[in-house]
């Protein structure tokens, strides 16, 4: 199974198995916009403990590098564009 | 035979054991990860229809710890994508993700693995400057290297492991940056273990013939961008060095992946692997074997096993390797730029932390300076702010084991379903 994530409505494949994060480095996306701080939002530890990676999916804030990717599944920057 | 439920926390070669030996006692046992795979950090699987970068020994031992689970696969229970939250003072256990449920299960084993130490330094929050952990774990889960040019920075073992797997699939790292001098102990060295010297051979060997630059007793220093590039600025014995490269991996060695996570009077709670202490993955299993018999025995009310042989060769031949890599480095800190970033999660400085005194409380560094208070609790500032501030407030200070393990949404909590009795099956 594979199938489109949106990144700010850009679609962007992905293969099963995936995590968001995965997919979005893939796709060149490698900020993830900004955080509160002003410091970027990007991946780090890549295994949740950091936190550097969060992004709201279906209307909530959570960590891409846990979030299996799903079909159709609308995620963006909690704050600031995605620097595509 | 009892009917209670354990839920196991980690589904690496610690979680599992612990839980093949749980079952083997009689007890169901609900294993959670919050991957979409079992394996953990180290024996982290492919995905579907992706060829393994694994070498052979990395595989031996998986297939071995998947084995002994399987003769117990009426008993275990795997949930992957799920989220352990945290424990109230009832012994109630949340999970979140796709096993979104409120448990109350006769014990817990935490089998949390390691974190990544890494020293703070210039421009270290850069996008494209990630542990080396992260990296390892992307290249494992897609079978394929990142694109550009890599730099690896820090010290111990993972980075050359990492630079061979690079290697391997065709994207050599551009330089090696280790802050220690491992080939200055000849005599320590002769003293590991015969697999400890045969996987270095082999990277080394796999480095060498791509003419990866190895430079030892050297120290990333400073980080920048550059056109769309990272520039990293390296102190290497024979002077400064500069490289251009598109992704930056730092490590500066393993902690045990612990923060988060006090005891409870209601329920026994165990840890075992590199959560319990960071031996590596050669002793996980053995600590999850013994954590889970002695837990089962403890459950049963039976004598508890004698410990294991195998984490004591494992303890000794990890200080050996410790005192390889030692290095100084850690003495740089007090040296950085006042602007230096050291907490990541509220972006607080080296400046912030000074504003604070000479030696500021724990209460002054959590209060007045918000260290350790942001979302990740410390697990990559605490050592530094510690260090820093000369505190000796380890155990009680910033860092200190506080619910939740992770960050909760109130949809999570109220998505719950009611609190199950002892059998969570």
């Amino acid at each position: 199974m594979s199938g489109t994530i949106f990144w700010n409505d850009t679609p962007i494949p992905f293969r099963s198995g995936e995590s968001v994060a995965n997919a979005l480095l893939r796709a060149g996306i490698s900020q993830f916009g900004i955080a509160a701080t002003g410091q970027p939002r990007a991946l780090f530890c890549g295994i949740g403990l950091c936190q550097s990676c969060l992004i709201i999916a279906d209307g909530s804030l959570t960590e891409a590098c846990l979030l299996p990717a799903q079909d159709g599944l609308r995620l963006s920057a909690e704050i600031g564009d995605s620097h595509v | 035979m009892s009917n209670a439920s354990v839920i196991v926390v980690g589904g690496g070669p610690a979680g599992l054991s612990a839980a093949t030996e749980l079952a083997r006692a009689g007890f169901s046992v609900l294993v959670i990860d919050q991957a979409q795979a079992l394996g953990g950090a180290v024996h982290r699987q492919p995905m579907p229809g992706i060829k393994s970068v694994a070498s052979a020994a990395q595989k031996k031992r998986w297939d071995r710890v998947i084995a002994d689970m399987t003769t117990q696969h009426d008993r275990i229970t795997i949930s992957l994508s799920t989220q352990f939250c945290g424990l109230d003072h009832t012994g109630a256990v949340l999970l979140a993700g796709a096993r979104n449920q409120l448990v109350r299960p006769r014990a817990l084993v935490l089998a949390l693995g390691a974190r990544e130490s890494v020293q703070p330094r210039t421009g270290w929050t850069h996008v494209g400057v990630e542990t080396v952990g992260s990296l390892q774990t992307r290249l494992k889960t897609l079978g394929q290297a990142p694109k550009g040019r890599i730099l690896l920075a820090g010290s111990g073992p993972l980075l050359l492991a990492l630079g061979a797997e690079l290697t391997k699939l065709g994207n050599p790292p551009v330089a090696i940056i280790e802050a220690g001098r491992p080939f200055s102990h000849p005599l320590t060295a002769l003293r590991l273990p015969v697999s400890y010297w045969v996987e270095a051979c082999q990277y080394l060997a796999r480095l060498r013939l791509a003419g990866v630059q190895l430079l030892n007793g050297s120290h990333l220093t400073s980080i920048s961008t550059e056109t769309g590039h990272l520039r990293a600025d390296v102190d290497t014995p024979q002077g400064p060095r500069q490289f251009t490269v598109d992704h930056i991996g730092l490590h500066d060695g393993i902690r045990p992946n612990d923060i988060g996570l006090p005891d409870c009077a209601a329920l026994p709670v165990i840890r075992v692997g590199d959560c319990n202490e960071a031996l590596g993955a050669r002793a996980a299993i053995a600590d999850g074997r013994a954590g889970g018999a002695t837990l089962a025995a403890q459950l049963l009310g039976r004598p508890v096993p004698a410990p294991a042989a195998d984490i004591k060769r494992q303890r000794v031949a990890q200080a050996r390797l410790a005192e390889i890599y030692s290095h100084e480095g850690a003495a740089r800190l007090h040296d950085l730029p006042g602007d230096t970033v050291i907490c990541r999660c509220e972006a607080r400085t080296l400046d912030d932390l000074r504003a604070l005194g000479a030696s500021p409380t724990p209460r002054q560094l959590r209060l007045d300076g918000r260290f350790a208070m942001g979302p990740c609790q410390g697990r990559f500032c605490a050592d530094w702010v510690n260090q820093l501030a000369n505190s000796k407030t380890q155990q009680t200070g910033i860092g200190a084991p506080r619910w939740p393990a992770s960050p909760i949404a109130v949809a999570d909590l109220l998505a719950a379903s009611d609190t199950i009795e002892g059998d969570v099956l």
